[in-house]
């Protein structure tokens, strides 16, 4: 009967993926080895990485609608190898590098998806206020050179396993999603609704923010300012805390 | 373009993302790499929203996207402000250096000895100098109060 098994048949290509994955990111994660046996495991990783990569697109290639969407392909390889490499990578600076190109890779995704206002504002949000705060910190805490607990994990085998089953089911899930019987997906409305081509995208996105959300955007100001308040708040109290430790001390 | 594939094609995409971010969460020790996992966490979401939004042609998708941003930033504010006052603390971005608040029945991490790592010291590139050295006075030099 193994004769019978087609080896591109879609459960045998996201089971695949899945187990490249759950091995790719075991040994790309860090572990604590020594140099040379890290820069092996890297290569291994990064080569069996590529592998899952290639199988996840093949599983998007039977759903069809991929290869004429080369521009989505694209954005998203950048926004998904640049998260593996956020993932993975020791020095927590590059991590947020990293990250920054990921969030260009997100902004493209949401762009071909049609929401031209959340594209930019994923850039200037993220990448502008978010990332850099971020990076504030990381230049005010880190120590030079790398930290011994940037170069071990929690469980790495443990952690690699968990994100590739979670990424397995979700896949499996997505696969199955057939336009009609569901009610999740009849209906595929009238694409006029929120294309980002149309001039008037952003101004029909802020009528609907600011007609049917109007009290959710007040509750999202006000969570805003207790946000500001509030961080202020704890840094001052710490702040006094250190001052009387030391008047005492 | 408004097509099943196309819907899940994207969130495959959204699934990965989120796939990564538990990854990174569960795994790295680094207060700041956890952070930048939860935020990758939220941006499988959005996409993932956003081509939902796509398919039925709804704003409640992007909508929800805009309200996943502003927590995200209230979020980082004050999680930053956490890691900052956890830093000055012990003096370490480590999230196993508060290990004393874990449950009474699981195990202390204990770090072993780890490898010499042979990575070179990071060299940047240095410009040539150019032109003649300026003449300085050495006792003006040091009587200046701003350099």
């Amino acid at each position: 009967m193994l004769a019978a098994i087609d080896p591109f048949s879609p459960g045998v290509l996201l089971a695949t993926g899945v187990t490249a994955t759950a091995a790719s990111l075991w040994l790309l994660l860090p572990r604590g080895q020594s140099g040379r046996r890290e820069r092996t495991a890297r290569w291994v990783g990064a080569l069996l990485g590529l592998a899952a990569l290639s199988a996840f697109v093949a599983t998007g290639r039977r759903l069809g609608g991929l290869g004429e969407e080369a521009v989505f392909l694209i954005v998203s390889l950048v926004a998904v190898v640049s998260a593996a490499a956020t993932v993975v990578t020791r020095s927590p600076v590059y991590a947020a590098i990293w990250f920054a190109l990921s969030l260009a890779g997100v902004a493209g995704v949401l762009l071909v998806l049609g929401a031209q206002f959340l594209g930019v504002a994923t850039i200037v949000v993220y990448a502008g206020a978010i990332l850099v705060m971020f990076l504030f910190v990381l230049m005010l805490a880190q120590p030079s050179g790398l930290a011994p607990y940037d170069r071990v994990s929690n469980e790495p085998l443990l952690a690699a396993v968990a994100g590739a089953v979670l990424l397995g089911l979700l896949s499996l899930s997505i696969g199955r999603l057939s336009a009609g019987d569901d009610p999740a997906t009849a209906d595929p409305a009238p694409a006029v609704a929120v294309d980002a081509l149309q001039a008037d995208h952003v101004a029909r996105l802020g009528g609907e923010l600011f007609g049917r959300h109007l009290v959710a955007i007040e509750a999202a100001g006000v969570l805003l300012l207790i946000a500001l308040v509030g961080s202020i708040a704890i840094v001052a109290r710490t702040e006094e805390a250190r001052v009387q430790e030391r008047r005492a001390g | 373009m408004q097509s099943l594939p196309m819907l899940q094609n994207a969130l495959i995409v959204g699934a990965i993302l989120f796939s990564l971010g538990l990854v990174g969460i569960l795994a790295r020790r680094n207060l700041i790499v956890m952070f930048l996992a939860a935020e990758m966490m939220l941006q499988g979401i959005s996409v993932s929203l956003v081509a939902w939004s796509r398919y039925h042609g709804d704003w409640g998708g992007q909508i929800l996207v805009i309200f996943v941003l502003t927590v995200a930033a209230c979020e980082a504010a004050i999680a930053l402000v956490f890691v900052l006052g956890a830093f000055s603390r012990t003096g370490r971005l480590d999230a196993a250096a508060w290990q004393s608040l874990r449950e009474a029945t699981l195990g202390r991490v204990i770090d072993r000895e780890l490898p010499a790592s042979d990575t070179l010291p990071q060299k940047f590139p240095t410009l040539t100098p150019a032109g003649v050295l300026p003449e300085t006075d050495e006792d003006e030099l040091l009587q200046r109060e701003h350099v």
